[in-house]
C-alpha cells in the first residue's frame, strides 16, 4: 500500500489530499492536516468521489462512429481518421472552421498543450472551455476595471483576517464547502457576515445582515451601498484619488440609487441596504465573494464590475483580506483561463491582437499565428449552423449537458462534418461524437492545477490509466505529429510545465517542479524562483491597468430597460437588465446551480456509488406557497417548462426559494435544467449565457409522468450508446489480450 | 447518562459528509446502507439529526422483540432480530428512527445508473403514513444510530464532518460544561452584567 498526494479533481478550493493505492486501485481518501486551505479536512465530494477511477464503463480504447453505435479500434486507425479529416476540411474550409473545447479539469500542462494544439497546429483561436459559462465575467470586468481577473486574496486570509465578508451570490456551503468553512472561522473570531442573495442558503441562514435580493438585482443593491457610503463620506478618499479613475462620474451614477428607490425595486429594506455599505466601508478588511450567482446573467460583467467598484471605492483591496474573491468552480478553470484556453489571450493573460506577443509566440512556436480572436463557446452552435464551424475537439467537456438550451446544441452537434470527444466516459457528449479518444484522468496523470486562489499545485498519479487510455496531453502531441507540427517534442507533463515558464514568466518562471514539490504550491504571479508567489494581488494599490490605476465605471440597471436619459447622462456606462422576464404565460422564475453531493453533469460523482445514494435524483426547490397553490406537496413530482424545454422531478417544498422562483440542477440527464435555459441573451461582454434566470411554467405531475419523461430522455441522452460501446470496448480487450 | 452525537447549528454547512461517512462504515461491517442521521433544512438552520440515546428510551419501551436494548451507555437496534413493526420509529420523539427495505449485507442499498431506479415506486402514492409506505419483496427494518460502537475511535461522522461540528457528548462532556456554565454565570452577577448569562454551550 502506498499513498499519494494530490489534489481534489472537483471544487476550485483546491483542497490537498492522500490516496490510499493498493493493487492499482484507490481504496480510501484522507485530507491533509499540513495544507493551509483544507486543514485536514475535505467535503463528501473529495473523501468520497473517487470510485469512478476504476468504474467498469471508463473509456479504454479509441472508439469510431458506425451508424448509430460505435467500434473499437486502435490509437493509429483513430488519429490517422482524425488528422486526414482536419486536413480535408483545412484545406477546404481554413483554419477557423475548426473549434476546440479544453477542460477546466485538466491539467495546467493540457489546456496549454491544447490551446497550443489549436493556434499552431490547426491555425485558429477558436479555443475556450466552460468558464465561459462560469466566470467569464470574471475575467472581463476585473481585468477590465483592476487589471486581473483573479481572486484577490488567498483562501486562509478569510478566516485569519477579514473582519468583514460579503457573499453575493455565492452559495459557499455547498460549492466550496472548505471554503465556507473558513468563513465560519472569521465569524468565531467576530468578523461579520453579510449574505446578499435570492435563496436562503446556508450561508444567508449564518448570516449577520441577509439581503434577499430578487433573482439578478445586484446592480442596484451595490449601487444602493455605494450611495450610502458616498452620502455619508465613508469611502476612502486616499485610495480613490491615488489608485484610481473615473470617481466622479461613478459617484453621479450612483446618485439615483437612494436604499429607499433600490428598496422599492427590490424589496430589501432601505436600512439593512444602508447597514450594509456602512459596514462594509468601515471595516478594516473587507472581502468580497461570489460566484456563478453574479456572472451568469445577461448583465454578468456589469454584477462583476460593480463588486470591483464597491472595492475600489472604499479602500478594500490589496491588504490581507481585503479584496474581491470571486470563487472558481472547477479544480482548474483558473488554470485554463491562465494558460490561454480563451479565444483572445495567449498563455500568461497577453492579448492575442497584441502585435509583440504574437511574434513572441510565433517565435517560440515556430508557425506564423492568426491575429483574429476566436469563436466563444457560447457563439459555436450558431457558428455551426452558419456553416463556418465544421469540426470540434472537446476535450474532457459535456456540453450537451452544461451549455444552455440543449436541444439547439444538440442539433448543431448533428450538423458537424467532425466532432472528436477525449473523455474519461461515454458522456452525453461523446455518444453524439464520430470518433472518441479515452483519456487519462484525475488520479493517473501528473501535472498541476491552480486552485481559485491562484495556488499552483501538484496533481500527481496513483494508479495507471485503464486500457489504452492516455493523457490528453499526449493525444494533442500525437495528432499535431500526424498533421505535420514537430514543436510538441514533449516526453512529459514537466517538459510542457518548463516551456510554459518560459513563455508566462512573469506569472509562473519562479514555479519549477521542484520547488512546487516542496511547497503546497505557489500562488502566481511568482516570476523568480527567489520569489515567495503572490497571495494578495495589488498591494499597495497597484492594479495593472494600462493607466495602473483601477478604473471605475458607471454601472446602471433597470429590470426591464434602463431609460435612455440615463444612459446618456454617462460615457459608455455598463447596463443590466434581466433578459427574460415572467409574463402570463410562464409566470414563474427558473434559477440553476449545484448541490453540494454531486458536480456538474455527474460524469465522475453519478460514478460514485455513495454520493449517488445521498443524491439520487433532482430535487426541485419551490416555496411552500407556490406548493400549496398548485397542491403539491414535498417529493411529489412537479413539471418545470419553458419555452426551450421541460423537466419532471421531485419538488422539495422549502423556503429556501422565495415566492415566484424554482430552483433546478444540471446533474441529471433524467431533468436536466439545461434543457431549458437559454442560450440566446450573452452578456454583451463576456458571451455568458443568463443561466440564472428563465421564465417558466410550474404544474404538478404525477410519477407515471416522471417515469415517462425519464424513459423519452433516456432516449435523447442516448443512454444505451453507452452500453453497447462498454461491450464493444469488451470484446475488443478480449481479442487482443 | 447514555452517551450521543449532537451537531452545532452554527457550524454545520449542510455538507452531507456525515451522512456519507455513516454509510461507508456501517456497509462495511455489513448492516444496512443507509445514513443513520439525517441532514435537516430548516428556516432556523440546519443540521443532522440522529438518535439522542434516551435515557428512558421510548424506542426501546415499545419494542416488541426486544430489538432495542441499552448497551455500554447508548440505546442498540439489533437490525437482525428487528420484524420491523415500525413502533419503534413512531415513537421516537425526535424523528430519528428510519425504516428501510435491506439489501442482503455488505451492498449498498443504492447503485448509480438514474433515478427512479435507486426508490422503487412505493406501494401507494399516498399512504395512510410516510411511515407506512413500502416496497414489496424487501425485509424492513428499524435504522438508526449507534454511535459506530463497532469503531475504535468511535462515531465517523465526528471524524469526517469538515466543520468540525458534531461532537460525541458523555457524562464527561456535561460535567465540564456544568461547571463553566456555573463559573461563567458568577462571573457575570459577580461583574454586574446582572443575569446576562452566557452560554458556552455544551
Ligand atoms: S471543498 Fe472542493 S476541493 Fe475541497 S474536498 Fe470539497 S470538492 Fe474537493
Ligand atoms: S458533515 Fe458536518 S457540516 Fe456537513 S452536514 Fe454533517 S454536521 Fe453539517
Ligand atoms: S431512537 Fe429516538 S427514542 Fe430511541 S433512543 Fe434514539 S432518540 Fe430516543
Amino acid at each position: 500500500m502506498a499513498d499519494v498526494m494530490t489534489i481534489c479533481p472537483y471544487c476550485g478550493t483546491g483542497c490537498s489530499m492522500s490516496l490510499s493505492v493498493t493493487d492499482n486501485k484507490i481504496i480510501d481518501i484522507n485530507g491533509d492536516p499540513t495544507h493551509p486551505v483544507s486543514e485536514g479536512e475535505l467535503c463528501l465530494k473529495g473523501m468520497y468521489g473517487f470510485k469512478h477511477v476504476a468504474d467498469p464503463g471508463r473509456l479504454t480504447t479509441p472508439l469510431m462512429r458506425r451508424g448509430d453505435s460505435f467500434v473499437a479500434v486502435d490509437w493509429d486507425t483513430a488519429l490517422d481518421a482524425i488528422a486526414d479529416q482536419l486536413g480535408v476540411i483545412k484545406k477546404e474550409s481554413g483554419p477557423d472552421a475548426f473549434a476546440v473545447f479544453s477542460s477546466a479539469r485538466a491539467t495546467n500542462e493540457e489546456n496549454y498543450v491544447a490551446q497550443k494544439f489549436a493556434r499552431a497546429v490547426l491555425g485558429t483561436n477558436s479555443v475556450d472551455h466552460c468558464a465561459r459559462l462560469c466566470h467569464a465575467p470574471t475575467t472581463v470586468g476585473l481585468t477590465m476595471t483592476l487589471g486581473d481577473g483573479a481572486m484577490t486574496n488567498s483562501i486562509p486570509e478569510l478566516g485569519d483576517v477579514s473582519d468583514l465578508i460579503f457573499i453575493i451570490g455565492s452559495n459557499t456551503a455547498e460549492c466550496h464547502p472548505l471554503i465556507a468553512k473558513h468563513v465560519l472561522k472569521a465569524k468565531a473570531r467576530g468578523a461579520k457576515l453579510i449574505v446578499a442573495d435570492p435563496r436562503m442558503t446556508d450561508m444567508a441562514n449564518k448570516a449577520d445582515l441577509w439581503l434577499r435580493i430578487p433573482l439578478g438585482h445586484d446592480i442596484p443593491l451595490i449601487n444602493a451601498m455605494l450611495h450610502v457610503i458616498i452620502k455619508e463620506g465613508l469611502q476612502n478618499t486616499d485610495f480613490i484619488r491615488d489608485h484610481s479613475n473615473g470617481f466622479d462620474d461613478l459617484a453621479r451614477a450612483v446618485e439615483d440609487y437612494s436604499p429607499e428607490r433600490v428598496s422599492q425595486m427590490t424589496g430589501v429594506p432601505a436600512t439593512d441596504i444602508a447597514a450594509a455599505g456602512r459596514a462594509f466601508a468601515t471595516a478594516k478588511a473587507a472581502a468580497t465573494l461570489y460566484a456563478m450567482g453574479v456572472t451568469q446573467f445577461s448583465c454578468g460583467t456589469g454584477n462583476v464590475v460593480s463588486i470591483a467598484n464597491l472595492a475600489v471605492v472604499t479602500g478594500q483591496i490589496g491588504r490581507p483580506g481585503a479584496g474581491v474573491c470571486p470563487l472558481r468552480g472547477q479544480s482548474n478553470v483558473q488554470g485554463a483561463c491562465d494558460l490561454g484556453a480563451l479565444p483572445n489571450v495567449y498563455p500568461g493573460g497577453r492579448p492575442i491582437t497584441s502585435e509583440p506577443d504574437r511574434l513572441r509566440f510565433e517565435e517560440a512556436w515556430g508557425v506564423a499565428l492568426s491575429p483574429k480572436v476566436g469563436v466563444k463557446i457560447t457563439e459555436i452552435p450558431a457558428a455551426i449552423l452558419a456553416g463556418k464551424v465544421r469540426a470540434i475537439i472537446v476535450d474532457g467537456e459535456n456540453p450537451m449537458m452544461s451549455d444552455p438550451n440543449t436541444q439547439h446544441f444538440a442539433h448543431a452537434l448533428e450538423k458537424l462534418d467532425l466532432l472528436v470527444v477525449i473523455d474519461l466516459f461515454m458522456t452525453e457528449t461523446a455518444r453524439r461524437a464520430h470518433i472518441v479518444l479515452p483519456a487519462g484522468g484525475w488520479g493517473e496523470k501528473d501535472g498541476t492545477f491552480t486552485n481559485t486562489e491562484r495556488r499552483v499545485q501538484r496533481v500527481r498519479p496513483a494508479v495507471l490509466a485503464p486500457g489504452e487510455a492516455k493523457a490528453d496531453w499526449w493525444i494533442f502531441k500525437a495528432l499535431a505529429e500526424r498533421m505535420g507540427y514537430q514543436g510538441m517534442a514533449y516526453d512529459r507533463p514537466k517538459d510542457i510545465w518548463d516551456e510554459v515558464r518560459r513563455m508566462a514568466p512573469t506569472a509562473y518562471a519562479g514555479m519549477t517542479y521542484e520547488r512546487l514539490e516542496t511547497t503546497h504550491g505557489l500562488c502566481s504571479p511568482c516570476p523568480a524562483e527567489d520569489h515567495p508567489g503572490t497571495p494578495v494581488l495589488h498591494a499597495g494599490g497597484l492594479f495593472h491597468t494600462p493607466s495602473g490605476k483601477a478604473a471605475l465605471k458607471p454601472v446602471l440597471f433597470h429590470p426591464i430597460s434602463v431609460p435612455e436619459e440615463e444612459r446618456k447622462a454617462f460615457d459608455a456606462p455598463i447596463i443590466g437588465h434581466i433578459a427574460e422576464r415572467p409574463d402570463n404565460e410562464y409566470p414563474f422564475m427558473l434559477t440553476t446551480g449545484r448541490r453540494v453531493y454531486h458536480y456538474h453533469t455527474g460524469t465522475m460523482t453519478r460514478r460514485a456509488p455513495l454520493l449517488e445514494q445521498i443524491g439520487p435524483e433532482e430535487l426541485i426547490e419551490i416555496n411552500p406557497a407556490d406548493a400549496n397553490a398548485l397542491f403539491v406537496r414535498d417529493r411529489q413530482y412537479i413539471k418545470i417548462n419553458t419555452r426551450r424545454g421541460s423537466v419532471i422531478a421531485k419538488a422539495w417544498v422549502t423556503e429556501r426559494v422565495p415566492p415566484g422562483v424554482v430552483f433546478s440542477t444540471f446533474h441529471f440527464w433524467e431533468a436536466s435544467s439545461n434543457e431549458e435555459t437559454n442560450a440566446d441573451n450573452l452578456d454583451p461582454l463576456s458571451g455568458i449565457p443568463e443561466y440564472k434566470v428563465s421564465a417558466a411554467q410550474v404544474t404538478k405531475s404525477s410519477a407515471a409522468d416522471a417515469q415517462a419523461s425519464v424513459a423519452a430522455k433516456r432516449e435523447y441522452y442516448r443512454q444505451d450508446v453507452e452500453t453497447a460501446a462498454i461491450v464493444e470496448m469488451r470484446a475488443h480487450a478480449a481479442a487482443s489480450a | 447518562m447514555n452517551r450521543f452525537v449532537i451537531a452545532d447549528p452554527k457550524l454545520c454547512i449542510g455538507c452531507y459528509t456525515c451522512e456519507v461517512g455513516c454509510v461507508e462504515v456501517h456497509v462495511k461491517v455489513g448492516l444496512v446502507g443507509i445514513p443513520r442521521l439525517t441532514v435537516t433544512h430548516t428556516v432556523a438552520g440546519t443540521m443532522p439529526m440522529q438518535c439522542r440515546h434516551c435515557d428512558d428510551a421510548p424506542c426501546e419501551q415499545v419494542c416488541p422483540v426486544k430489538a432495542i436494548t441499552f448497551e455500554d451507555r447508548s440505546i442498540q437496534l439489533n437490525e437482525s432480530v428487528c420484524i420491523g413493526c415500525k413502533m419503534c420509529a413512531l415513537a421516537c420523539p425526535f424523528g430519528v428512527i428510519t425504516p428501510y427495505g435491506a439489501l442482503p449485507q455488505g451492498e449498498t442499498s443504492m447503485t448509480y445508473g438514474g433515478f427512479l431506479q435507486p426508490t422503487p415506486a412505493p406501494v401507494t402514492e399516498t399512504p395512510v403514513h410516510a411511515l407506512l409506505a413500502w416496497t414489496v419483496g424487501q425485509r424492513t427494518v428499524a435504522v438508526k444510530c449507534d454511535l459506530c460502537h463497532f469503531l475504535p475511535e468511535g462515531p465517523e461522522c465526528i471524524r469526517v464532518c469538515p466543520t468540525n461540528a458534531l461532537r460525541l457528548v458523555d457524562e464527561e462532556t456535561v460535567i465540564t460544561s456544568n461547571a463553566e456554565r456555573r463559573a461563567a454565570s458568577v462571573e457575570a452577577i459577580a461583574t454586574g452584567d446582572g443575569l446576562a448569562l452566557h452560554h458556552p454551550g455544551l
